[in-house]
């Protein structure tokens, strides 16, 4: 009987995702499917300036942007950029909406549960930020202080193991909106990346300032789970940009700087299924 | 395609989601008490008030429905610290949901004063009633149950819109919800139970109106 209803329940809830995105059930094929159609849906951040942003045209443009083209034109598939958030992008990707992922996903244990992923492409250092006046030299000070942090994100994660007893974290759904607490003062410290921090600074000069390292994070391209054809092909793409110097063109244009060192020689393991 | 439905996190968290549902519960139940508080003093305002006060209360509820809750939302817990008033999430979302229900509730009791026949307003007062109580046993009450459908449906309606309260990182029953989901990456799993929650919670609140209705505005209707 139970494994009735859970066989009922599964079916129904396939249907439920079927209908809903008109999911093709040929997963594992990705590759093919991006050869045989000429074109190729990749799901980016919009609100992670300058990674993923909407430009003056309201188009998703930024570093992740530009990989993405780069990679689309590497592939010779026409290119569909779909803006997708932190929390739902890789609900988007194992729901088939998008081919694969260009957005700043950090490798993490729990998410290579459900996706798989690539050569590293882009790295961020995530710091705690705040209030000037406000001393937080490490990890065990964060006790009695209030700290923002977008939803899911690596910072939650991180801020949230190394947070003592007495911290407050306040999850908000966005980096956006836990800046825009910051700046009202409604928390005391964020933890953001210094890309945000950069942007912050520009807006803000002098009020807060970088507090400790929560930690240092690379970024791959995602992929559903067994598209091992459609990760070599890319990995192939992005050891090619990063030796011929695309990639930290690209890197110049978004960030102001050259391609983090860590990129070139990345010798920890990426897990994979 | 195959798609495994995978609980087990889910129901792994359980505490976190009753205690999500627990801080929409006491949200909602407040800020109906006190928005209805709030409504009653809009709309005694607005139909015998001085003509100044029903200026500002029309201002107030025209303001409030003809805006949407998320902007009023980030406006009291962004907006208001530049003002000096800094309020921690949970007294927001608070404050905005008194506010928000107070403007809708302050038109449905209004339109139920308008609804009384002035000639029972006059047998009130033939009674030697004073216009306080005039207004309480002869208008309001009658007023209340009228209108007392509209009204339920309204808080209902609160409850259900309390939901958007996470975006100002207030821990009710929807940002519990997105945090297993971020962490679980079982986003489906989780929306399935939480929507199986706030029905629950929605069938739950009806019934207790119900109960009050009863209990409230048992003398006989004339229809």
């Amino acid at each position: 009987m139970m494994k009735y209803f859970r066989h009922t329940l599964a079916t129904l809830a396939a249907i439920g995702v079927m209908a809903g995105t008109g999911f093709s059930p040929a997963q594992a094929q990705t590759l093919e499917k991006i050869k045989d159609s000429g074109q190729m849906s990749i799901g980016m951040l919009v609100d992670f300036p300058p990674y993923g942003i909407l430009n003056e045209q309201n188009q998703p443009d930024g570093y992740d942007a530009d990989v993405a083209k780069l990679l689309a034109e590497d592939m010779g598939a026409e290119l569909t950029l779909v803006p997708v958030t932190g929390p739902n992008r890789i609900p988007y990707l194992l729901g088939g909406r998008v081919d694969l992922l260009v957005a700043s996903l950090g490798i993490t244990p729990d998410r290579a549960k459900r996706v798989d992923y690539s050569e590293p492409y882009a790295a961020i250092v995530v710091y705690l930020y705040g209030q000037t006046d406000i001393d937080i030299p490490d990890a065990e000070a964060m006790q009695g202080k209030t700290i923002g942090v977008a939803r899911g994100s690596t910072q939650d994660v991180a801020v949230t193991n190394l947070a003592p007893e007495g911290a407050t974290i306040q999850r908000f759904p966005s980096d956006a909106a836990a800046v825009q607490a910051l700046l009202a003062g409604q928390v005391q410290a964020v933890g953001v990346s210094g890309t945000v921090i950069h942007h912050i600074e520009q807006r803000a000069p002098d009020r807060f300032d970088k507090k400790f390292v929560l930690r240092e994070q690379v970024q791959s391209i995602a992929f559903r789970p067994g598209d091992d054809e459609l990760r070599a092909r890319v990995n192939e793409f992005l050891g090619r940009v990063k030796e011929n110097g695309k990639l930290d063109e690209v890197h110049q244009k978004w960030l102001d700087s050259p391609l983090p060192d860590v990129l070139y020689d990345y010798d920890k393991e990426i897990p994979h299924q | 395609m195959e798609f495994e439905l995978n609980f087990a996190p889910v129901f792994a968290s359980y505490e976190l989601l009753l205690q999500g549902a627990w801080m929409t519960i006491q949200l909602s139940a407040s800020a109906m008490a006190i928005g209805l508080v709030l409504a009653v003093l809009g709309a005694w305002a607005k139909t015998s008030g001085p003509n100044f006060l029903r200026g500002v209360v029309s201002g107030y509820v025209e303001i409030i429905r003809n805006t949407p809750f998320l902007v009023q939302i980030f406006f009291i817990y962004f907006g208001l610290p530049s003002l000096g008033l800094k309020l921690d999430p949970y007294s927001a979302a608070l404050l905005a949901m008194v506010i928000n229900v107070g403007a809708y509730a302050t038109e449905i009791i209004r339109a139920g004063i308008e609804s009384i026949h002035k000639g029972q307003l006059e047998a009130g007062y033939a009674l030697g009633l004073k216009p306080r109580q005039n207004f309480r046993y002869v208008v309001l009450k009658p007023a209340l149950r009228t209108v007392y459908p509209a009204l339920t449906s309204q808080f209902i309606f609160l409850m259900l819109t309390s939901s958007v309260v996470s975006v100002i990182s207030a821990g009710d029953l929807t940002a519990v919800g997105s945090t297993i989901g971020s962490q679980t990456f079982a986003s489906f799993e989780v929306y399935f139970v939480i929507t199986a929650m706030y029905f629950v919670m929605s069938i739950g609140f009806s019934s207790l109106f119900s109960v009050i209705e009863r209990a409230a505005f048992r003398y006989p209707s004339n229809r």
